[in-house]
């Protein structure tokens, strides 16, 4: 009855309709999907790869501009790998850290900059594939299968030494730790992104665009700090996993 | 209209926390666009990057060596150019002592010459000097022999 009003008074809200929880399903087998996330984890992906071609055709030892530019990105996400984990032991992360980052950061941006609200789906609604706690988690337990990984192939079976290291009574936090890191990844992503949609959602239901533009860029710029806190954090843990805790 | 009965996932399906087979199939296709990418992207503009560092270590090393090797080669030149302006004073100088040597002893000999045709002439000359001297005599004592048979001749006749 009050929202029957509301649209009334406000004729943009057939465009911000707020829609959470609501999915559209694919079923493959037994398997339920949910099919927006996935349409726009594949824009997402085909963009990435696209630049990537794009930016790779013809590398030559002095860069051309887009070459320029593909460097760049990959030396700031070597940047992010060579803080946390260490000059020596890099290299071989670099790969999942970049696609951490440039993942989270395309399907963010994917969400913020692409008006999905014009595209009607059956059910649910188009937005970044990150405001699904799938998605996050997900990613965030590949970060820790990334690590753990990590450290075993480093230290072999004296990796879980370190769960005793500083004295045995921090036993059961140590192991705590293990589930708290997945756990405060997936959400923090998963929060931010989707508080961040939830507030423009609601913003433009009651104000067409003066107050939700700021609060969008305010996003935009929200949700890239969230890929690198994401990549950083994974980055970090991985180190962890494979330095000597008496570095720390 | 926000369907806030679902935040709280009542329903059987649907609901925020909705976890189904999205999951692991994100995972994978994470890791496949990881591998794509490292394939695409990461791994070729890395190798293009550490050709770069090399190829930038190895010229400033050669440049490095080049610029030694070319200091030496200028200090040895210079070395030859005060060599051989060295030898060229030495040489000028003595060709120089050559042509004096020569020349004074040109003006000797010259000097020499000069004296013998001096004294060879002087000789000369008193040579015939004496000679006319003699005929002179010569012909002092006929005609005065002349003279005075004439002389004694006029005196008979008176």
């Amino acid at each position: 009855m009050y929202q029957n009003n509301l649209i009334d008074f406000n004729p943009y809200s057939c465009l911000s309709a707020v829609e959470v929880g609501k999915h559209l399903y694919w079923k493959i087998g037994s398997l339920q999907l949910h099919g927006q996330v996935f349409i726009v984890s594949w824009l997402v992906i085909a963009a990435l790869l696209t630049i990537s071609f794009l930016g790779t055709r013809n590398l030559q030892r002095i860069p051309e501009k887009f070459q320029n530019f593909m460097e760049f990105v990959l030396e700031f996400l070597q940047d992010i790998a060579k803080n946390q984990i260490g000059e020596h032991e890099y290299r071989p992360w670099v790969p999942y850290i970049a696609t951490l980052f440039l993942f989270i950061l395309g399907c963010n941006w994917a969400g913020a900059l692409i008006p999905w609200k014009l595209i009607h789906l059956p059910e649910g609604e188009l937005a970044a594939p990150t405001n699904d706690i799938n998605t996050t988690v997900a990613l965030s337990l590949l970060t820790s299968l990334a690590y753990f990984y990590a450290g075993l192939s480093k230290k072999g079976l004296g990796y879980f030494a370190r769960y005793v290291q500083p004295t045995p009574v921090l036993l059961p936090i140590n192991i705590l730790e293990d589930f708290t890191k997945p756990l405060s990844l997936s959400f923090r992503l998963f929060g931010n992104v989707l508080a961040d949609e939830l507030v423009v959602s609601v913003f433009t239901l009651l104000i067409p665009i003066l107050i939700p533009l700021p609060v969008m860029i305010l996003g935009l710029f929200a949700s890239s700090i969230q890929a690198l806190i994401f990549s950083t954090l994974s980055a970090a843990y991985i180190g962890e996993a494979m330095e000597g805790h008496g570095e720390e | 209209m926000i369907y806030l009965p679902l935040l709280l996932a009542e329903e059987i399906e649907g609901g925020l926390f909705d976890f189904n087979g999205t999951l692991p199939l994100m995972a994978l296709q994470f890791l496949t666009l990881m591998l794509l990418l490292n394939t695409i992207f990461y791994k070729p503009v890395t190798k293009i990057l550490d050709d770069r560092d090399e190829y930038i270590r190895t010229t400033l090393t050669t440049a490095s060596s080049m610029l030694v090797k070319a200091d030496e080669l200028a200090a040895k030149y210079e070395e030859d150019l005060s060599e051989a302006r060295r030898d060229a004073q030495a040489k000028i100088a003595a060709s120089q002592k050559e042509a004096q040597s020569i020349v004074s002893e040109d003006i000797k000999k010259a000097q020499m010459n000069a004296e013998k045709l001096i004294t060879e002439a002087s000789k000369q000359l008193n040579i015939q000097k004496e000679e006319a001297l003699k005929t002179l005599e010569d012909q002092i004592d006929t005609l005065s022999d002349q003279i005075k048979a004439k002389l004694l001749s006029r005196q008979s006749l008176k």
